[in-house]
């Protein structure tokens, strides 16, 4: 009866692992059959000539490149805005904080994670509104206050896996520098740290897709149609994800549709480098603290 | 206190929050000398191991009370008394786990690391010094050739004698091995065992150790950690 059940529940979850592969490959080759006759210079650079463009003695007024230079901003300012606060956080609940403060702010974090994406953009414009009347006219929606919201999004997601990565480890690397004569910030600093790395970069990596993919949040602080590639940190912008969003909605013809896949197949492209970029920086970042000793 | 007494344990008890894993111990270990401590499992003989260089300072809920002192050069110093730095006492005072502990890191560098905690720069010093120390773990013509290699493909005996050659790398003057041979193979732990016993010349050690034959072979004392407390055999 036992082996009769054990090769169910094998038979069970490889399906289930066949079916879930067959899903994701259903919907890459959908994309890809629908998207890739549109990729081409015409759909990020539009009429503009390329290397104009990139030398920025060129606008782009009816292709995706700024879509794509405003989502590489909005990650960009996004993750340094939430990376140095998430992972200084999760270092003191795991190693400094007592069991009462790990409950309180583990709470609190759960909580912030589980706010949906649309409230923290209300919060965002809120923000904006608020410091338009009572800071500086200038401001308003803009790429500082969509990063501002998507670092809000994501701080849980950095802060726990951070904490989490922490506490995990053995008790055999935790007390090896502190029997040599390490003090608590040399210990996190030179061991603890670097041996949780792979899962804090994991945590930055899932914030890093979540900043690129999220339309809700930049909706409502700073997402525009048409801007150009943002000059400033106050300038609105286009991104991706928004383009994608805007295009299903409103596109007249085929062609327009064509281009909405084409987008996807690009913001893909994008998400793969920066989570490419990111384990490369992990990779060379663990090698390098690990071995400095 | 006599000139060889190098530990002084008098009436230290040890509790996690409100179970007492101590009672009243009292002991005097002497300088130069290997001292083995058995008895059963959870009587807390790495407790008491520990209590020498304070690593329970960072557990929650531990409190030690009582009175330990040490001579580390001219001077008596009681840990428990918060009266020496505590990364000083750590390296003057080094530690070997059950489990050999290599950092995830190239074979100088865990050699190194120690030194570098301790503030040292100056490369022919460490050089020097981590030479000195992978010779006495009779690891140095084993390791020569490779040591920008990763620690963690030396096998487990060449592990357990690299975290004891960078624990020497301070010059320790007492070494506390928490059953430093337990998860070794018998040629291994004979070479371990060897290898203690010529620390004896510059070291003080306490032992803790499950293996009786393995005491009678390295240990100049042997005592026994029971209930009513620790008493020599």
């Amino acid at each position: 009866m036992h082996a009769v059940a054990e090769k169910a529940v094998v038979v069970f979850s490889w399906a289930m692992t066949i079916v879930l592969c067959l899903c994701v490959s259903i919907f890459l080759g959908y994309l890809l059959i629908h998207g890739l006759p549109s990729l081409g210079r015409d759909l990020i650079f539009g009429a503009a000539d390329p290397l104009r463009v990139l030398l920025g003695r060129a606008r782009v007024f009816d292709g995706l490149f700024p879509a794509i230079m405003g989502t590489l901003f909005l990650v960009i300012l996004s993750a340094s805005l939430a990376v140095p606060v998430g992972v200084c956080s999760g270092i003191y609940l795991a190693e400094y904080a007592g069991a009462g403060m790990k409950k309180f702010s583990g709470l609190l974090f759960d909580i912030l994670a589980g706010i949906p994406s649309i409230v923290i953009g209300l919060f965002g414009f809120s923000l904006a509104v608020f410091l338009h009347n009572h800071l500086d006219n200038r401001f308003g929606p803009c790429l500082l206050i969509s990063s501002l919201s998507l670092a809000v999004l994501v701080l849980p997601y950095i802060v726990r896996s951070t904490q989490t990565s922490l506490e995990e480890l053995p008790d055999g690397i935790r007390r090896t520098a502190i029997a040599l004569g390490a003090n608590k910030l040399q210990n996190i600093a030179y061991v603890l740290i670097p041996n949780a790395l792979s899962g804090i970069s994991s945590g930055i990596i899932l914030a890093i897709g979540r900043c690129a993919e999220d339309t809700a949040v930049i909706l409502l602080t700073g997402v525009v149609a048409v801007a150009g590639v943002p000059s400033s940190l106050l300038s609105q912008y286009e991104a991706l994800p928004f383009y994608i969003y805007y295009i299903s909605n409103q596109y007249t013809n085929p062609g327009e549709l064509s281009g909405g896949y084409g987008a996807c197949l690009i913001l893909l492209g994008v998400c793969a480098f920066l989570f490419m970029s990111a384990y490369g920086v992990k990779k060379h970042l663990s090698h390098r603290t690990l071995y400095r000793a | 206190m006599e000139t060889k007494d190098k530990i002084i344990v008098k009436g230290v008890s040890f509790f996690y929050g409100r179970n007492r894993v101590l009672d009243n111990i009292h002991a005097i270990f002497s300088k130069h000398t290997i001292t083995a401590i058995t008895g059963p499992s959870g009587q807390g003989k790495s407790t008491l191991l520990g209590l020498f260089n304070r690593m329970w300072d960072d557990v929650p809920g531990a409190r030690c009370t009582g009175e330990i002192r040490i001579r580390l050069g001219d001077r008596w110093v009681s840990p428990l008394k918060n009266d020496i730095p505590m990364p000083l006492l750590r390296r003057k005072v080094a530690m070997i786990f059950q489990e050999p502990n290599p950092l995830p890191m190239s074979i100088a560098g865990n050699m190194a690391f120690p030194l570098k905690l301790a503030g040292v720069r100056d490369k022919s010093i460490i050089e020097e010094k981590v030479q000195k120390a992978l010779a006495q773990a009779f690891l140095w013509e084993e390791v020569k050739d490779r040591m920008e290699k990763s620690a963690l493909d030396l096998s487990g005996g060449q592990k357990q004698r690299l975290c004891i050659a960078r624990a020497l790398v301070l010059e320790p003057e007492v070494l506390l091995c928490d059953e430093p041979t337990s998860s070794l193979d018998s040629k291994a732990a004979g070479i371990i065992e060897d290898f203690l016993v010529g620390l004896k010349t510059s070291c003080t050690l306490l032992v803790v150790s499950h293996y009786m034959d393995q005491m009678r072979r390295i240990a100049d004392k042997v005592m026994a950690l029971q209930e009513h407390g620790l008493s020599q055999i």
